[in-house]
C-alpha cells in the first residue's frame, strides 16, 4: 500500500505547482471558474463534448459549443445528463478524449453511466458543479452536498473513484489538464466536483499561449491488443481500449473476461474488482493534491475545500492574528481520502458547505480523535471570514464552536 | 491599482438586473488585472435576469486574494434602493448612490454618502438613462483613485459597441467634483 508523508509547510502540493513555474508565455484575463474548466480541457486535448445545460454548468457547454469545432472536435447537446455521459464514454471507446458537465440535478441521473464508464475503465472527466439542494435547491447558491455520491457514482459496490476539486479558476484551469491525465492513466472517469461560486466567480487567469507545447498533458494512446482488461493486474498506464478498429474489445455492463466476455464466476468477480480497486489503492501517493498552512504548531485545524477553502483560509490566517495557534487543510483530492492529513492529534473544525456533515465524517474517522473534530456546515453561502475566525478561537478556548446564525454544529 | 490603502481594496456594487452591475465589475477587475493586480469578483443574482437583484463582489489585491468575499467594502456602489438596504452594513468606507433611484439614505454616516447623480445626468447628457453606469464607473474612478486612462482602456476592452458615447460617459463622471 503506498503511503504519504504529509508535509508540515505552508505550501501547495499538486503537479501544477511545477507547470506554473515552466509555462511563462501567455495570456492573463478576467475569466469565469466555467472558461477556466472548459479552456482546460482544450489544453488537455478534449475533443467531445456531450451534455445536457444546468445552471451553473451551462456555461461550459456554451464554451464548448464554440471552443470544439475551433480544435476539430464536437459538440453533442444531448437529450439529457444520461444519455450525455454515455455519448462521452463512446467518444472516449472511439479514440478521443471527453468530458460533460453538470449539476446535482444531472448528476444524478448520470450514475448508470458511471457505472459503465468504471467498470469497463473508460477514461473521461465529468465536472459537477454543485449547487445547494436537495434536488434543485436554489440555482445560484453553493453547495457541497455530492462529497459522498461522487465516491460513491454507480450502484454495486466494488469500485475507488478519482475525485477532484479546485478551489480558484486558476486552478480549475490546471485541475482540468490534472483530470484528464488522470484518467487516461488509471483507465476510469474522473470528476471534477467543484461548485457554484468556483464555476460562476470571475477571477485572474493565466492561460497559456500554445496548447500544444505542454508536455505534461498526457496524450490519448490506444490497447489494441488483449488483454483489454488487466483483471487480477493494478498496473497504471495501461492504454485505454479502442472500438471499432478491429480490436475485437467487448465492452458489458456485466463482469467480464480480460476479453470483456461476460463471465459468472468468483475467481472472474474477484479478479475485476481486485483491478477496479487496486489500480487507484495502490497508487494513492500519485493522487495526492492538497493544500495545508500553519500545520508545524497548530493546536485547532480548519478543514475545508472548494470554494468556502478561499474564506476558510483568511480565517485561519484571522485566527492567528489573535493569537490562536490555527493551521489549515484542503484537500484537493477528495477521494480516494488523504487520511495522512489527519494524522495530527490536534483539535479540527470542518467547514463544509451542507448542514448534514459528508466530509466531517471522513475526518472524524481519519483523525486520532474523533471527539477533538468538530463541525460548521453552512448552506447557500460561504463561510465568512468572521464565522471562521470566531469558530476556531471559541474551539482553541473552550473546545466548542460558539453559537452562530446559519451554523450547523451537530453531526449526529 | 493605485488605491488609497495599497493593498487589499473591496468593492461592492447592486442593483437590479440589467443596470450593469457585473458589467462595472467586469471593467474595474480588467482594469486591475491590466495593471498586474489579483482580482476576484462573485457575481450573485436571483434566477431572473432583468429585474431581479445582481450583486458584484471585487476584491483587488497586488497579493492572491484568499477571501473573494467582500465584508468590509471600501466602496460601495448601490444603484437600487434594496440593494442599499440589504448591504450597507457590509461597508466600512463610501457609500456611492444613485439619488434618482433612492427614497432615503440612513442619515447616521452622511460623510460616506456620495450621491452621484448619474441617472439623471445621462438623461440630460445622452437623452437616455443607459449611460448612467458610465458615469458612476467615471465617479467611482475618481472615488477609489483609480488610474484613469487604464479605466478607459478596460472599458474599450469590454464595451463592444458605441464606444464614443461610453468614453464620454467615463469622463463626465471622472470630471464631476
Amino acid at each position: 500500500m503506498a503511503t504519504l508523508t504529509v508535509s508540515t509547510r505552508v505550501g501547495l502540493v499538486a503537479p501544477w505547482v511545477e507547470w506554473e513555474k515552466r509555462c511563462t508565455d501567455g495570456r492573463r484575463l478576467l475569466e469565469a471558474g466555467t472558461y477556466a474548466l472548459t479552456e482546460g480541457a482544450i489544453a488537455a486535448g478534449c475533443r467531445v463534448f456531450a451534455g445536457y445545460p444546468i445552471t451553473p454548468a451551462t456555461d461550459i457547454a456554451e464554451y464548448m459549443s464554440k471552443r470544439l469545432p475551433q480544435v476539430g472536435g464536437y459538440y453533442v447537446q444531448s437529450e439529457d445528463e444520461l444519455a450525455g455521459m454515455h455519448a462521452c464514454a463512446g467518444a472516449s471507446l472511439g479514440g478521443l478524449k471527453a468530458m460533460t458537465a453538470t449539476s446535482g440535478p444531472g448528476y444524478t441521473l448520470m450514475h448508470d453511466a458511471y457505472g459503465w464508464s468504471i467498470t469497463n475503465e473508460i477514461p473521461m472527466v465529468v465536472v459537477d458543479a454543485m449547487r445547494v439542494g436537495p434536488i434543485s435547491g436554489i440555482t445560484g447558491a453553493p453547495g457541497q452536498g455530492e462529497f459522498y455520491i461522487a465516491r460513491y457514482a454507480s450502484h454495486g459496490g466494488n469500485f475507488e473513484t478519482i475525485v477532484l476539486s479546485p478551489s480558484s479558476v486558476q486552478e480549475a484551469f490546471w485541475l482540468t489538464i490534472d483530470a484528464f491525465n488522470l484518467a487516461e492513466r488509471f483507465r476510469t472517469p474522473v470528476t471534477i466536483l467543484t461548485d457554484q461560486v468556483i464555476s460562476d466567480m470571475w477571477e485572474d487567469l493565466f492561460i497559456p499561449a500554445d496548447y500544444d507545447a505542454l508536455d505534461f498533458v498526457i496524450p490519448r494512446k490506444h490497447n489494441l491488443m488483449m488483454p483489454f482488461y488487466p483483471v487480477g493486474s493494478a498496473d497504471l498506464d495501461v492504454p485505454p481500449n479502442l472500438i471499432g478498429r478491429g480490436t475485437g474489445v467487448c465492452v458489458s455492463a456485466y463482469t467480464h473476461t480480460e476479453e470483456g466476455y461476460d463471465i459468472e464466476d468468483m475467481a472472474a468477480q474477484w479478479a475485476q474488482t481486485y483491478r477496479l480497486i487496486n489500480k487507484i489503492r495502490h497508487h494513492t501517493d500519485q493522487l495526492a493534491r492538497y493544500e495545508t498552512l500553519g500545520l508545524e504548531d497548530a493546536e485547532v485545524v480548519a478543514v475545508a475545500y472548494g470554494a468556502n477553502a478561499r474564506t476558510v483560509k483568511t480565517g485561519v490566517l484571522e485566527a492567528r492574528r489573535r493569537g490562536v495557534k490555527a493551521g489549515f487543510v484542503r484537500p484537493i483530492t477528495l477521494w480516494p481520502f488523504l487520511d495522512e492529513l489527519y494524522e495530527r492529534d490536534c483539535r479540527y473544525v470542518v467547514c463544509e458547505l451542507n448542514y448534514d456533515g459528508q466530509l466531517v465524517r471522513e475526518v472524524m474517522r481519519a483523525a486520532p480523535d474523533k471527539k477533538k473534530v468538530h463541525f460548521m456546515g453552512k448552506s447557500a453561502e460561504l463561510h465568512t471570514v468572521a464565522e471562521v475566525a470566531a469558530g476556531l478561537e471559541g474551539v482553541a478556548r473552550s473546545n466548542r464552536v460558539p453559537e452562530l446564525p446559519y451554523i450547523w454544529t451537530e453531526v449526529r | 491599482m493605485a488605491t488609497a490603502t495599497g493593498t487589499r481594496t473591496e468593492i461592492l456594487i447592486s442593483g437590479f438586473g440589467g443596470q450593469g452591475v457585473v458589467r462595472m465589475g467586469q471593467i474595474l477587475g480588467l482594469c486591475a488585472i491590466n495593471q498586474g493586480h489579483r482580482v476576484t469578483m462573485l457575481k450573485s443574482h436571483g434566477t431572473e435576469t432583468r429585474g431581479g437583484y445582481v450583486r458584484a463582489q471585487l476584491v483587488i489585491s497586488p497579493e492572491y486574494v484568499d477571501s473573494p468575499v467582500v465584508e468590509h467594502a471600501d466602496v460601495f456602489v448601490a444603484f437600487s434602493q434594496p440593494a442599499y438596504k440589504k448591504f450597507y452594513d457590509l461597508c466600512d468606507g463610501t457609500v456611492m448612490y444613485d439619488p434618482e433611484l433612492f427614497e432615503n439614505v440612513v442619515d447616521d454616516a452622511p460623510e460616506r454618502h456620495l450621491a452621484v447623480p448619474a441617472t439623471k445626468l445621462s438623461k440630460e447628457k445622452f437623452s437616455n438613462q443607459l449611460f448612467a453606469n458610465r458615469i458612476m464607473l467615471g465617479a467611482l474612478t475618481r472615488v477609489a483613485s483609480l488610474d484613469y486612462e487604464a479605466m478607459r482602456k478596460a472599458m474599450l476592452e469590454v464595451i463592444p459597441r458605441f464606444h464614443e458615447q461610453n468614453l464620454a460617459a467615463l469622463d463626465f463622471g471622472y470630471r464631476l467634483s
